[in-house]
């Protein structure tokens, strides 16, 4: 079941992007790239449109403007279930899991990488047996790897918080993504959660060079892990840099700690 | 869903067996009665697990499941009778089990976009649409009065009274005792598949529809698609129903494909409890067999009059309904997940009470919601 594509994943450019909803303009010509095999955090404070912007990476909500591009390949008017048979995979920063168990969950996470139809199914044509054994496999694989292993056929509504973070997680896995979305992974953990998480995202990245897009508010987290931070608020790009540089940035500071002026009391 | 794939297997070719024999002893004991109750059973058993896949699966209501019953009842009675093609009735009823499904398949730009209630208002129409066209058009439907159904036919082998004349262990064999065979052949069909569509890639999708659209969409599960599937699906197991029915009643009559035959359809799969094949066939038994049993004992329970007479008390039928419809209350209220969730409760609570004396053995605590853990005695 060793689908991986051995090449480099392709870029993912985010040109102009602007979504409004009504009156309020949730995302402004934001911009940005995520380089093939990078970690790229976006941040920002609360209501900076950073979970609106990965509902337009996975074609849940449509630009008004912009264009994003995977590859050669654009995704602004695709179908969400097209960008994810495309490789792009992500979490949702509410948990959002099945009912069924922690192998359930992981097997769809599988659907796009298997063909089984329906009457294959129904009639349980031993393609369809052969299939849905392989995938099984590999979705044990994946719960081992992000440490899920001896909850692979528990119900997921018996798991704790950390661990049902990590069923999203390894369902994402599960698509065999070149682009992985993560809407804050670790929020809610705690302290000893977060760090396996981060060691989990670590090694990710490691054995399967993934591009990582990643939402996050653990400040610690993001300059630990990312290449390139992207700072967002009120729906427009404020900084952009490397970790060290975002930290310096002066209109980062005062997004996140405010500087009472009238334009912040007037927002 | 969550069934084991492997693990239960080793035990469950014995258990089938057994209960596959114990299937095939009634048409050498019981008379035409129960074999016709048995038979209906089955029918609306097949029309259940094909409903429990939409509404119970897939999250989908739908109350036009009359209707594709009707479309597999006449379908075959039309295709192999006269007037009409007069086809060998193998190729009719395979047929008429297509008609279904494409029937199921126009309804598609509709069934693929339209979510769960509104779904179910949306199909309330054809209910009606297929009973004014089985009043109106005469020539294929025979009208108010219907029409009578060929009897199957297979390598010339009649499922009827005679022709030819059939004696198996000193029992004689009529249209019941054949009939008998084919419905649990088609049964048998009917719980393979929707098992094999259940643990497979579609029922997933199916599930993850009904459990979180956005989840669905993002890990690559074609929203419309599936969702015009599943209504595609659940049409043709409905017209499978239909010839079963079409071929154990030998007349199809327009007013039994009402809107409440939809809603009894309904109470099925609440009874049983939704998205289960097992509770989907118990919810069909109770609710086929529930009202023939009283017509039958009317005169022997109280509060209910003899069918026919107009003493005014309840007649068998009416008081069949009320029955099922005190169980849909008591189910909705104490047992949420129907007579199937409420018989795997049972069992695990048997189980946890066995093994008290292995004490290094620490028995897991078994998956149940705490709303509901206490095991309740049986609905009426």
């Amino acid at each position: 079941m060793n689908d991986r594509t051995p090449v480099a994943p392709p870029a993912l450019d985010v040109r102009d992007v602007t979504v409004r909803f009504a009156g309020l303009t949730a995302l402004d010509g934001v911009s940005f790239t995520a380089a093939p095999g990078s970690l790229h955090a976006l941040i920002g404070p609360n209501g900076a449109g950073k979970s609106t912007c990965f509902n337009v990476l996975s074609g849940l909500c449509r630009p008004d403007a912009g264009t994003v591009t995977l590859g050669d390949t654009e995704l602004t008017r695709l179908a969400p279930h097209r960008i994810a048979a495309l490789g792009v995979a992500r979490t949702f920063q509410n948990i959002v899991t099945t009912q069924g168990t922690v192998a359930d969950n992981l097997m769809l996470g599988r659907h796009a990488k298997s063909r089984a139809g329906y009457a294959a199914s129904a009639l349980r044509l031993p393609s369809a047996v052969r299939e849905q054994r392989a995938h099984l496999a590999r979705a044990r694989e994946i719960a081992e790897l992000t440490g899920l292993g001896h909850h692979f056929d528990s119900p997921v509504g018996l798991l704790s918080y950390g661990d049902r973070k990590r069923v999203e997680l390894a369902r994402a896995l599960c698509l065999e993504p070149r682009v992985l979305l993560l809407d804050e992974p670790v929020a809610g953990m705690n302290a000893a959660e977060r760090a396996r998480t981060a060691d989990v995202v670590r090694e990710l990245r490691a054995e399967l060079g993934l591009t990582i897009v990643l939402v996050e508010h653990d400040m610690g987290l993001v300059m630990r892990l990312a290449d390139d931070v992207t700072v967002l608020d009120f729906g427009r790009t404020i900084a952009h840099g490397t970790p060290d540089e975002v930290r310096q940035d002066p209109e980062v500071l005062r997004a996140y700690l405010g500087t009472g002026t009238q334009e912040e009391e007037a927002a | 869903m969550s069934d084991r794939l492997p693990g239960a297997l080793t035990r469950r070719p014995a258990r089938i067996l057994l209960l596959a024999v114990a299937l095939c002893l009634p048409p050498f004991y019981l008379d035409a009665f129960w074999l016709r109750i048995g038979l209906f059973s089955m029918a609306a058993a097949i029309g259940a697990v094909g409903l429990s896949l939409l509404s119970g699966t897939a999250g989908q209501l739908s109350l036009g499941h009359a209707f594709f019953l009707a479309v597999g009842a006449y379908g075959y009675a039309y295709l192999a009778g006269e007037p009409g093609p007069g086809l060998p009735p193998v190729i009719a009823a395979v047929l008429a089990v297509l008609l279904a499904g494409a029937a199921g398949g126009l309804f598609s730009p509709v069934a693929g976009r339209v979510k769960g209630i509104y779904l179910g208002i949306a199909t309330l129409a054809l209910v009606f649409l297929g009973h004014h066209v089985l009043l109106t058009a005469d020539s294929v439907t025979g009208g108010f009065n219907g029409r009578s159904v060929p009897p199957l036919e297979l390598g010339g082998f009649a499922f009827a009274a005679s022709d030819p004349e059939l004696v198996v262990l000193g029992v004689p064999f009529g249209a019941e005792e054949r009939l008998w065979f084919l419905g649990l052949a088609l049964f048998a069909f009917t719980w393979f598949t929707a098992g094999g569509l259940l643990r497979g890639r579609p029922g997933r999708a199916l599930a993850a529809l009904r459990d979180s659209e956005t989840a669905a969409a993002v890990m690559g599960v074609d929203v419309a698609r599936h969702r015009s599937a599943a209504f595609v699906v659940s049409s043709m197991y409905a017209g499978l129903a239909g010839v079963l029915l079409a071929l154990a009643f030998r007349r199809v009559v327009p007013d039994y494909f009402s809107l409440a035959l939809s809603i009894d359809y309904l109470a099925m799969i609440v009874i049983g409890g939704l998205g289960s094949v097992a509770g989907a066939t118990a919810g069909a038994v109770f609710v086929t067999a529930l009202p023939l049993l009283m017509t039958r004992y009317a005169d022997q329970l109280p509060l209910v009059a003899a069918p026919g007479s107009t003493e005014g008390a309840v007649g068998p039928t009416e008081a069949a309904r009320y029955l099922y419809g005190a169980a849909i209350v008591l189910v909705l209220l104490y047992a949420p997940d129907g007579l199937h969730g409420l018989a795997r409760r049972v069992r695990e609570h048997l189980r946890r009470r066995r093994p008290r004396t292995p004490a290094t053995d620490p028995v897991p605590p078994p998956p149940q919601p705490a709303a509901a853990a206490r095991p309740k005695e049986h609905t009426p």
